[in-house]
């Protein structure tokens, strides 16, 4: 955002001092022409005062070749023509003078032609009065006649010399004005030029400066941002690099040449030297992705390990992203990690997850085992008992009835333990298979397992629609068994059981029970019996195997059937609770993760 | 079965099983033969015989030396002289695996020894009076285990 407004302002400054240089030349080019029209105007005055000058020099001439006639005529001494024939050159020589000054002036011209004309005449008509005074014939009308001539022509040159002196003095006044005005505007315009040039360099420079203090302030994030990225690099064990495409030049963070084992800047950055430290097995990899990230604006993640100069072996990763600069060059933008550490970690997490699976595995089998070879002379024991009751009961004394009695209770009890260890060892198996099953027929098959039991003792169960869920099928019906023969178990003598079940569909933050939910909703089951209950500082410890609240005599039960529900309902990442009131009845929770 | 008997054969590595088996039948007075064998070594040294007689249902344990009770069950079924006959496995454990197992392999009935010898004797007749046509016919997983 920020570089792009600078852009704009560099842009915006080319655009004015372009403006400025343009109305510069704009301005000299018209003091050029001003200038230039000022010095024509000169040249004309000038002119002008030549021609009248000359003209003066004409009259003056012509007034010399008078007097010199005159006197020749009085005298007749040849000694007075001889100013008559010098004037005579002269005037010759600024009439020409003449024509070449007013050679652009066509009226001047004609003019002249006209003076020329008039003045051939006069000394046409002196060489006539010549020839009369070398015969003495002075008082002749014809010499009268001629003088009479001589005035009337040079009364017509004076007009004619008058004429073009007034033409010229008219020329030259207009000229003198022009020259004026000339004169007026020029400061002005010089004048112009300094206040436009100066505006436009006011401009400029605060645009430079305020310019400068944004590059500046920009600057010192800049620096901030390298030093703290410096600091990130290093505490976070990476580095990064930046790969001039189009130019093919890197250059590298000072944590990347640590990385290396190397100090910062100690070699030249760029890939063929990078890859001296790569694993010699990881080389072509690498090279591989690295043409690739040139195709690619964004890569995933290249793991490859280096050798340090030192022998030392490292775990890099690295993530390239492809940007452009803002004059179009393509660039790579590269951070490499250094995952060692994460690695070994990894390694040695996955290893010990092995040996735990393995371990987990041994028990379940050791487990699944025992309670299967206990199994076999258990049922050997019961079947010999039974026949030992059928053949020979008549043969027992009282006594020896009551201990058969008791080797059968004993027998049983263990077959019982047995059987849900073995129940037990299965719930930990690490197959599982999640189905959709329909809780109300999981429910409705563990209720026909204790149907007998149901039916003894008159009980009434009573229970809400189940919805359908993602089980394990077996364990669930094993867990409602469970609940329901506990239930069952523990029901008080003189009254007959009751069991509620409801179900309700209810949000984790709803229930103060699941603070640890890992889910959003759940299913809410509950277990409701009117039985002997249980003391609430045992709410836990019942959950816990072989842990039993009575003893056997009064009550049989092997400690295990509820720590089953646990088991399963941890499988299926639920929760179980019990809450108990000695004589009052219990109440059993569970909680499965809505799915 | 031209028999008038019904020819029984127990293979049991276990004495005590065997005992309670020839106990059952003898009580049960139901016209039966019954012949055992010690492990599965022998009881397929006997039906291999160019003689032997074979049985109208055969007892298999599971759990015998030398030669177990799936390496039997698979014997049979690939032999066509004994593939018909009736087998029924008889062991102290009914895990999941093993129901499966030989549920596959062709058994037709699965037993789990009852720890009381009126149930022993009330299964063993039960599997006994079978109409095995009918049942080898309607036969399925789920009543492949007898329940009592």
């Amino acid at each position: 955002m920020r570089t792009k407004n600078l852009f704009k302002s560099v842009l915006f400054l080319r655009i004015v001092l372009l403006f400025g240089l343009f109305i510069i030349l704009l301005i000299g080019g018209f003091t050029y022409q001003h200038i230039s029209n000022l010095t024509d105007s000169t040249k004309i005055v000038i002119s002008t005062y030549d021609v009248n000058v000359e003209l003066e020099h004409i009259n003056s001439y012509l007034s010399d070749a008078e007097s010199g006639h005159r006197k020749y005529t009085l005298t007749k001494d040849a000694l007075y023509l001889v100013p008559y024939i010098d004037a005579r050159e002269n005037i010759n020589n600024s009439i020409l003078k003449l024509k070449k000054l007013t050679i652009e002036n066509a009226i001047q011209q004609k003019n002249l032609a006209v003076l020329n004309n008039l003045i051939d005449k006069l000394f046409t008509n002196f060489s006539k009065t010549d020839v009369l005074v070398k015969n003495d014939e002075i008082n002749t009308e014809s010499f009268k006649s001629r003088l009479f001539e001589e005035k009337i022509i040079l009364d017509s040159i004076r007009r004619q010399v008058k004429e073009i002196t007034d033409l010229e003095n008219k020329l030259l006044d207009d000229r003198q004005k022009d020259y004026q005005s000339d004169l007026r505007f020029t400061p002005l315009f010089f004048y112009l030029i300094l206040l436009v040039t100066l505006v436009i360099i006011i401009i400029a420079f605060s645009k430079i400066n305020t310019n400068l203090i944004k590059i500046k302030a920009q600057n010192d994030q800049l620096l901030i941002f390298k030093e703290s990225t410096n600091q990130s690099e290093i505490i976070g064990k990476h580095g990064n690099w930046v790969w001039h495409i189009d130019s093919n030049i890197f250059t590298y963070s000072d944590n990347l040449y640590r990385l290396l084992g190397e100090e910062p800047q100690s070699f030249e950055a760029n890939f063929d030297n990078f890859l001296k430290f790569v694993h010699p097995e990881d080389v072509d990899r690498l090279s591989k992705e690295l043409d690739n990230m040139i195709e690619v604006e964004e890569l995933p993640f290249v793991s490859y390990r280096i050798v340090q100069k030192d022998g030392t072996i490292k775990h890099l990763k690295a993530y390239a992203k492809a940007f452009y600069s803002t004059d179009g060059q393509k660039r790579l933008l590269g951070i490499t990690s250094n995952i060692t550490d994460e690695i070994e970690n990894f390694l040695e997490l996955e290893e010990r997850n092995l040996e735990l699976e393995r371990n987990n595995k041994e028990l379940s089998a050791f487990n699944y085992a025992a309670s299967h070879d206990l199994q076999e002379p258990l049922r050997k024991i019961q079947t010999f008992v039974s026949r030992l009751e059928e053949k020979e009961a008549d043969k027992f004394s009282d006594s020896g009835h009551q201990y058969l009695e008791r080797i059968k209770s004993a027998s049983a009890r263990m077959r019982a333990l047995i059987d849900d260890l073995l129940q037990f060892s299965r719930t930990n198996k690490p197959d599982k298979e999640f189905v959709i099953a329909d809780l109300n027929e999981l429910f409705e098959n563990a209720k026909q397992d204790v149907a007998i039991t149901i039916l003894e003792k008159k009980a009434q169960i009573k229970s809400d629609n189940l919805p359908k869920a993602k089980v394990i099928a077996f364990q669930m019906q094993q867990l409602f068994l469970n609940l329901l023969s506990n239930s069952l178990k523990y029901s008080k003598k003189e009254t007959y059981p009751v069991i509620n079940m409801n179900y309700s569909k209810v949000k984790a933050t709803d229930e103060p029970h699941l603070l640890k939910a890992t889910k959003d909703q759940y299913h809410k089951i509950t277990f409701t019996d009117n039985g002997i209950g249980f003391d609430q500082k045992y709410a836990e410890k019942i959950f816990d195997l072989f842990n039993r609240l009575h003893n056997k005599q009064e009550y049989s039960g092997t400690g295990i059937g509820l720590s089953i529900c646990k088991k399963i309902i941890e499988n299926h990442k639920g929760f179980i609770f019990a809450k108990g009131e000695i004589n009052a009845g219990s109440v059993f929770t569970i909680y499965l993760p809505f799915s | 079965m031209q028999n008038d008997y019904i020819h029984l054969i127990l293979a049991d590595d276990d004495e005590d099983d065997r005992l309670f088996f020839t106990d059952a039948f003898s009580e049960l007075k139901m016209n039966t033969r019954v012949n055992t064998f010690n492990d599965g070594v022998e009881l397929m040294n006997y039906l291999n015989k160019e003689d032997a007689l074979m049985p109208n249902v055969l007892f298999l344990d599971l759990n015998m030396p030398k030669k177990t009770g799936i390496e039997c069950l698979i014997e049979i079924k690939a032999n066509t002289k004994m593939s018909g006959i009736a087998i029924v496995i008889y062991s102290t454990s009914a895990s999941e695996e093993d129901i499966e197992k030989t549920f596959v392999l062709g058994a037709n009935i699965y037993i789990k020894k009852p720890g009381d010898f009126k149930k022993l004797k009330k299964v063993l007749s039960e599997v006994v009076s079978i109409n095995w046509q009918y049942h080898t016919n309607s036969l399925n997983k789920d009543n492949f285990l007898l329940r009592l």
